[in-house]
């Protein structure tokens, strides 16, 4: 994640990457003047940021932490005495019968929900980036489905894909298809829920590319043009390595918020039928609240796991990132 | 471009956004059908037999609470940029000491589930007294955000052409005028995006405002549509009029925030 | 531990009652140090002085201006103290008064889905009724059940309902059914054939993969013979397969899987099935179809009437510091649940049959068409009953997974019974 922290490398590689002439001045090496303070700088303008998440952060990550270790019964969570168990709840999930299709459907949840909300994100935010007529409008409009109450938009889902009433049905009935069972399928239900999350998640990424494709200057494009790029070569030689940084942090913000989704599927499925769209979040979930026995214990160590998972695709990232500032 | 080009992109852009919003629709659609009608098979593709009454009912009970969310969104992206884009600085730019620990603390962060978080605010706001109240609802909200804001601040402003920064400093200004005159006038569109960000996380959190602002004064549109939704009986009029009804203020100002998100602000810079 | 969601789909009035082994030794007492604070400046905010009392309940569509909060101000006054009313949705309550609990802010009273009765009570944050000084004799001892653990009463149930089989009498007629004549699964199936050949969907019922579903299955499960400690007994799987079989010819649509009981009620109101399962709350709503309705008792297997699942809500009083608390909290209970407190109650909420002799008869008196359901309720079944207790929980989750597997045809109901059987048993020993 130093993402972040790697320096204009990647905006000005991109140039080296066309082959056009970088307007932005070559890819920048020099070091860091006036180190010393601007070290004291850095450390007053974060100042903010460390207080703040010292104060609001480190309390409840250890709470997390704290809860899976211990063996924290309802009753043990109120009178504030359970039992210490060390990793015995993390055995307890990883040897239920529950792991192995909560792992696949968080993979298939995931990765699908990403792949397809950063294309159709990317394909719009380059479709928006001409300014036609009420271009400005329309992609204003694309983020209506935010502004909704996930409890409205996740219900709305579940109204449209029902089998038997939902408007969905209907239309493919029209067109000769037979009744699908979006929801009730076992095969079908985690496929159900990854559509509407796939819907969800396009404003998100529309935002933040659409926001990335306008740092891009456009005397780049009017270079490649002069040399005879069409659009198609100017998206793949221009604009998707311009757009590698802000893609990058895309596609790692995209991944963390879909794998703690919880909502859209608990509205639609609850998780089933039995456990078919049951992902690691959602599990988490339901041990601590999905049942007439909170069992928080459990709960945590599949939250944890889950945080496992998202710091090794962060430092993944950070590899990643490493070798191309090399490269 | 020429006219008839832009004109069929413009065609084909209200093709996507009809499609994108089709279940949007749907949502429109059922608040305007009756109870009766609801699970009706085949479903009606209009409202053909419409029913108001959810939103006199919208109108009647909600209009506070559209208030109180509005207030929150807003003081919620004031208090995300104010801590996010200066750390966006120090990490990107001024190149903080252990930023990358600090990333991955970032990371970690947005992975903490919300209802932990929300049970830490409460232990903490127990004790300072500021359950119920706007002011602490905005600060908890903000967590959704900032972790996110910094990260962003930090990709979009380490695409800053150096050049731009170099002069300055050579011109003599400190880091905070450079901060101030350079960095964030060029940040305009990531300090629109994150403020989008922080507005629209605001106004849909369900978690923090249920723990948090339960019964103050001023309780956010979320909590509100829970009026409707009753052990027994689910007002599906109210509650899609109260989301019809609640997008729209908001719908206006997203239009109209997406305006200034300019074309090439960096670019333009660079050349001045 | 992940984003708390919007309870959209959680339990109505769906009671798990605990009692028998339950709750090991409650320590009321050693509570002390954690309900520090009492009720002062509880959620209620502007610490609240010694004449004003907080009052928690999961009826967020009422609001102040509402007869039901103005009724809880009435006990209020009545008891020469200010009630601060503050209504949460039931899975937000469950979670708020734990966290209350823990950090000593609990509230005088909690009104409560009665299965969080003994969750609550097993934390040891509820004062029994002995200690407030609360007198029970008078509930019926069927729906009392649900709050005592151990032989401890923790709550009070304010009214009761259960579930039945609504009709459509337009449908039925047209079938040429006499609702009358259904009188056990056979009989019961064969009106749905009936029902079928004229081309009309013949039930609705709620197989969601909560509470709910368990809740809706259990008259069919208890009426075959089954018994909850035995998820895979023969008898267990001839409910199941009647279900299933229903799917299967068409009786019953695929998305009785995943719907709620609100959901099947808003189908059964299409007018376009002729039977929907649901409770004692929708008969006021029945009463303004577009059609006429009427309802019969859940069949048994073999005959006569299927015992069917008790729900509704009990007021609870969480421990306090300040024990002189506890005559005041007493008093509102007391008024709350007199014999008229408990007719007006019913009045209220349109579905709750009061829990006493006295109320009963009082709300019949009034509501003399009220007589099927105050004698299901009588008749009705605890679900903790059997002494399962707190394992209840445990064992309903298995079930409604149970039903979901075979309904949604990714198991055959023996194999999805014993799979549940076999999960039950490991996660209650």
């Amino acid at each position: 994640m130093s993402t972040t922290s790697t320096p204009v490398g990647s905006t000005g590689t991109p140039g080296g990457a066309s082959g056009t002439a970088p307007v932005v001045a070559p890819p920048r090496r020099s070091p860091r003047p006036r180190a010393r303070s601007n070290r004291w700088a850095a450390a007053a303008f974060a100042a903010p940021l460390l207080i703040y998440m010292l104060v609001f952060y480190v309390f409840p990550l250890y709470r997390n932490l704290e809860l899976s270790l211990h063996d924290y019964t309802v009753r043990a969570f109120v009178q504030g005495d359970a039992q210490f168990v060390g990793l015995e709840k993390y055995r307890e999930i990883i040897t239920s019968a529950t792991f192995a299709p909560a792992v696949r459907n968080t993979v298939v949840f995931v990765v699908v929900s990403l792949i397809f909300q950063y294309a159709l994100g990317l394909a719009l935010a380059v479709f928006f980036r001409n300014n036609f007529r009420l271009s400005g409008l329309l992609r204003g409009m694309f983020l209506i489905p935010w502004l909704l109450p996930l409890i409205v938009s996740a219900s709305t889902w579940s109204w449209m894909l029902n089998s038997d009433n939902g408007i969905v049905n209907s239309v493919l009935a029209a067109f000769g298809v037979g009744q699908i069972n979006w929801l009730t399928s076992p095969t079908m239900a985690i496929w159900s829920v990854t559509i509407a999350n796939i819907w969800l998640g396009i404003p998100f990424n529309l935002v933040i590319l659409y926001s990335g494709l306008q740092n891009i200057p456009g005397d780049v494009y009017e270079a490649a043009s002069l040399d005879g790029a069409n659009g198609w070569q100017q998206f793949w030689r221009i604009t998707f390595p311009l757009l590698r940084p802000v893609s990058a942090i895309t596609l790692l913000l995209g991944f963390v918020y879909t794998l703690k989704v919880v909502d859209v599927i608990w509205i639609m499925t609850n998780g089933g039928p039995a456990n078919a769209s049951t992902t690691l979040a959602v599990w988490s979930y339901r041990e601590a609240f999905g049942t007439g026995q909170p069992d928080f214990s459990p709960a945590a160590a599949v939250g944890n796991v889950l945080i496992l998972v998202a710091l090794a695709i962060g430092l993944l990232y950070l590899q990643l990132q490493r070798r191309q500032e090399k490269s | 471009m020429s006219t008839t080009r832009t004109w069929w992109k413009t065609a084909l852009g209200v093709l996507f956004t009809a499609l994108m919003l089709f279940p949007v629709y749907w949502m429109v659609n059922v608040s305007l059908t009756r109870t009766n009608d609801l699970r009706l098979d085949p479903p009606q593709w209009f409202p053909v037999d419409p029913t108001f009454d959810g939103y006199a009912n919208v109108m009647a009970q909600q209009l506070p609470a559209l208030g109180t969310s509005l207030l929150v969104g807003l003081g919620c992206v004031a208090l995300t940029l104010l801590i996010a884009a200066p750390a966006g600085y120090a990490i990107a730019i001024l190149r903080l000491t252990g930023r990358g620990p600090l990333n991955f603390l970032l990371l970690v962060a947005q992975m903490i589930p919300a209802v932990v978080m929300a049970m830490g605010f409460y232990a903490i706001y127990v004790r300072l007294g500021l359950l119920n109240s706007v002011g602490g609802l905005i600060v908890a909200d903000s967590t959704i955000a900032v972790p996110f804001a910094v990260l962003l601040f930090s990709a979009f402003m380490a695409g800053i052409p150096r050049e731009l920064i170099q002069a300055a400093t050579i011109d003599g200004a400190g880091p905070w005028r450079v901060f101030r005159s350079i960095v964030l006038p060029v940040s305009r569109n990531s300090v629109l995006t994150v403020s989008l960000f922080a507005f629209l996380w605001a106004w849909s959190d369900f978690i923090f405002a249920s723990t948090l602002d339960r019964n103050g004064d001023l309780i956010p549109v979320t909590l509100g549509i829970y009026k409707y939704i009753g052990n027994n009986t689910t007002e599906w009029n109210s509650i899609m009029a109260t989301a019809v009804v609640a997008s729209v203020p908001a719908a206006i100002l997203l239009v109209v925030a997406q305006r200034y998100v300019a074309a090439g602000v960096t670019a333009g810079a660079v050349k001045d | 531990m992940k984003r708390l969601t919007l309870p959209i789909r959680t339990l109505p009035r769906l009671s798990l009652p605990v009692r028998g082994l339950a709750a090991v030794g409650v320590l009321t007492l050693g509570l002390t140090a954690c309900s520090s604070g009492g009720t002062e400046g509880g959620a209620g905010g502007d610490g609240a002085t010694d004449s004003t009392f907080t009052w928690w309940d999961p009826y967020p569509q009422h609001d102040d201006s509402s007869d039901w909060a103005q009724r809880v101000q009435a006990c209020g006054d009545e008891a020469g103290v200010t009630i601060e009313r503050t209504a949460y949705d039931t899975t937000a309550l469950t979670n708020q008064a734990l966290l209350s609990a823990q950090e000593g802010t609990s509230p005088d009273v909690i009104l409560i889905d009665n299965p969080a009765v003994s969750t609550l009570a097993d934390t040891g944050m509820l004062t029994t009724m002995g200690e407030l000084g609360f007198e029970t004799d008078a509930f019926d001892e069927n729906l009392l059940a649900a709050g005592v653990v151990d032989g401890e009463t923790y709550g009070i149930p304010i009214g009761a309902n259960t579930l039945a089989l609504y009709y459509n009498k337009a449908i039925l007629d047209a079938a040429g059914v006499d609702p009358a004549s259904i009188t056990d699964w056979a009989s019961l199936d064969d009106a749905l054939a009936k029902v079928a050949a004229t081309g009309n969907k013949g039930i609705t019922f709620a197989g969601i993969g909560t509470e709910e579903g368990s809740f809706q299955f259990l008259p069919w499960f208890w009426g075959a013979g089954a018994d909850l400690t035995a998820l895979d007994s023969p008898e267990a799987v001839e409910a199941l397969s009647l279900w299933k079989g229903w799917l299967d010819a068409g009786y019953a649509q695929q998305s009785a899987i995943n719907n709620s009981q609100n959901t099947t009620w808003e189908e059964f109101l299409t007018g376009t099935f002729a039977f929907g399962e649901n409770g004692t709350w929708q008969v006021n709503s029945a009463a303004e179809a577009d059609f006429e309705t009427g309802y019969i008792q859940i069949p048994a297997v073999d005959g006569g009437g299927a015992p069917a699942p008790t729900g509704g809500e009990f007021i609870t009083a969480p421990v306090q510091d300040d024990e002189a608390r506890y005559e005041t909290t007493s008093q509102i209970i007391e008024c709350m649940t007199t014999p008229e407190g408990l007719v007006e109650t019913a009045n209220t909420f349109a579905y709750y049959i009061p829990p006493t002799e006295p109320g009963q008869e009082a709300l019949l008196e009034e509501h003399p068409e009220l007589q099927t359901w105050v004698d299901a309720v009588r008749d009705a079944k605890g679900r903790t009953s059997d002494d399962l207790g707190t394992d209840y929980p445990v064992i309903s989750e298995q079930l409604w997974t149970a039903v979901q597997n075979a309904l949604s045809g990714a198991m055959s109901p023996e194999e999805a019974l014993s799979a549940a059987q076999q999960a039950a048993e490991s996660a209650t020993s």
